[in-house]
């Protein structure tokens, strides 16, 4: 067993309860388990990437330090923090990336941390968990522990902004990735292509310009649909929050959109493996999986 | 027998401290308040229970020949050679007004009247000037991240001080949100205690009035007699 040091970020712990649970039971059926930070702070999000602000790299330094600590306490725990938000990932990614190419930013930051004893040695690597699982545990080991195939899933991939860019923070190609899709054909699901699969979700603008971000989700949904679609995978809670949420606000005005559900990756792997639904939390998504899995024979104690 | 001391010998050692810029001289032993009522000075606001409770006496002071600003509880430190000190009177900080039965334990309570929280920038400030060595900045942490039972436990020796917030770049009054955090879980996580509810119920029934009653017609010296050979006996057990 092979135990990561897992930094959830805050969503895991409010809108995406079912994305943490559904990830930790994969990840210890892979023997990869993710094993959360006793106690972490803020990533740092978007205020850490104005340029000129050291003070703001405190946040993510901090948790690449305090993860190091907690491999300590691991079995077999490589260095590396694991993370499930993509904007969790691209903040520690581009900060660590920052600091090792520059040392004075870092011994400014760990003037701030050495009283604390947590200055930061540069040793951490960043992972999102969908590195751990393609080059780590490989789609092989993942297809051996399905138990129930996803079959008649027609699930389109959406990765947003986040996973794929900046340089720095990208954890597949920008252009052609193939890590959901890899993922998700050997979890036995259909694999639709979309051309929007990493249109902008309208990020947050949610907040103050919800037409915004409704006009890109229909664009979004419409573009898996057309092809045949009925599901979408993600792997970012902002992108998930907004897609699902406003396919349900579109729904309310436009009597011709279809609307489908949106799943986390590590909920279909948890559907795949056999663990119980309830981990999913599909009370939390505004469009219920529920009774598209049930029309497939996805849940409940037997296959159909 | 031991030798009489001489005048000197008996003297109390003594340090010289700076209050509000002008130097004292006060015997070594002595806290900070009561150095600052030696010297003359009479506190109005900011003292009240003396005995590291109540955290009405946060102060800021300086050391000689060190670069930091320092904090604490008047009340629990003593003086040093070269302290320079002053009182904090009063820390204003924003305060939430709220009515916990009409929200839920989440962090979207907290941020409903503390929105700061999400400024913070961990730069663990607080953490490193509370009086009670709570880790404050986890906290605070705790709370934006929606874990409220966490935040409340760790929140818990909270005096309410106020010198969190006054070192805080974010601007946060973390008192306040510990505070918040602490009802919220006592209201919406925890169980009310059993035995509480049998002791309610016991003093709703009358159980205790009898023996209050006597107790009430007992002289002094009868209840002073009472007192010192009380035993803890269970009433309802003894019959």
């Amino acid at each position: 067993m092979v135990q990561y040091s897992y930094f959830p970020g805050c969503n895991l712990k409010t809108n995406a309860k079912g994305f943490e649970e559904t990830a930790i039971a994969v990840s210890k059926k892979l023997e990869s388990e993710l094993v959360e930070m006793p106690n972490w702070n803020c990533c740092g999000t978007v205020h850490t990437m104005t340029s000129d602000n050291i003070m703001k790299r405190i946040a993510p330094i901090r948790v690449l330090s305090r993860s190091r600590k907690h491999i300590e306490d691991l079995e077999e725990s490589p260095n590396q923090v694991v993370t499930l938000c993509s904007m969790c990932n691209s903040t520690l990614k581009i900060v660590n990336k920052e600091v090792s190419d520059n040392e004075d930013t870092l011994v400014k930051i760990n003037y701030q941390l050495e009283e604390d004893e947590e200055t930061y040695e540069k040793d951490m690597e960043v992972k999102h968990f969908l590195e751990v699982l393609r080059d780590s545990v490989g789609y092989g080991e993942i297809s051996k522990k399905v138990v129930k195939p996803l079959k008649g899933l027609k699930v389109s991939p959406y990765y947003g902004c986040m996973l794929l860019h900046p340089e720095e923070a990208k954890i597949d190609d920008e252009e052609m990735p193939d890590v959901l899709e890899s993922l998700v054909e050997s979890l036995g699901a259909e694999l639709i292509m979309s051309p929007l699969f990493k249109y902008c979700c309208g990020s947050y603008h949610i907040v103050d310009q919800e037409d915004i971000v409704s006009s890109q989700v229909t664009k979004i949904v419409e573009a898996a649909t057309k092809r045949g679609a009925n599901s979408l995978v993600v792997a970012c809670p902002l992108c998930a929050y907004n897609i699902d949420q406003q396919q349900k606000a579109i729904s309310k005005v436009s009597s011709s959109f279809r609307p489908i559900p949106v799943f986390y990756f590590t909920q279909l792997m948890a559907i795949a493996m056999g663990e119980p639904i309830k981990i999913n939390h599909f009370n939390d998504h505004f469009i219920n999986p529920e009774p598209l899995l049930k029309d497939l024979g996805l849940t409940g104690r037997k296959k159909t | 027998m031991s030798k009489t001391k001489t005048k000197e010998e008996n003297a109390l050692p003594t340090v010289k401290i700076y209050i509000m810029g002008s130097a004292h001289e006060v015997p070594a032993s002595l806290t900070i308040m009561k150095a600052m009522e030696y010297a003359g000075f009479k506190i109005k606001r900011g003292a009240g229970c003396r005995a590291g409770f109540c955290g009405a006496c946060g102060t800021v002071y300086r050391k000689a020949g060190d670069y930091r600003i320092y904090a604490a509880l008047a009340c629990q430190t003593q003086v040093e050679d070269g302290m320079v000190l002053t009182q904090l009177p009063f820390i204003p900080a924003p305060k939430g007004k709220y009515d916990v039965d009409k929200l839920s334990p989440t962090a979207s309570s907290i941020l409903k009247f503390y929105p700061e929280v999400a400024r913070c920038l961990s730069c663990n400030a607080c953490s490193k000037v509370c009086p009670q060595e709570i880790q404050v900045m986890d906290y605070v942490q705790y709370s934006l991240q929606g874990q409220i039972d966490k935040a409340a436990e760790e929140s818990f020796d909270c005096v309410q001080c106020g010198l969190c917030a006054i070192r805080c770049p974010a601007e946060i009054p973390q008192y306040h949100v510990g505070m918040l955090a602490r009802r919220l879980h006592g209201k919406y996580n925890m169980s009310t205690p059993e035995t509480l509810l049998e002791r309610v119920e016991d003093i709703e029934q009358g159980v205790f009035e009898e023996g209050f009653k006597e107790l009430m017609s007992l002289s002094k010296t009868d209840l002073k007699k009472r007192y010192t050979e009380r035993d803890f006996v269970d009433q309802k057990k003894a019959g």
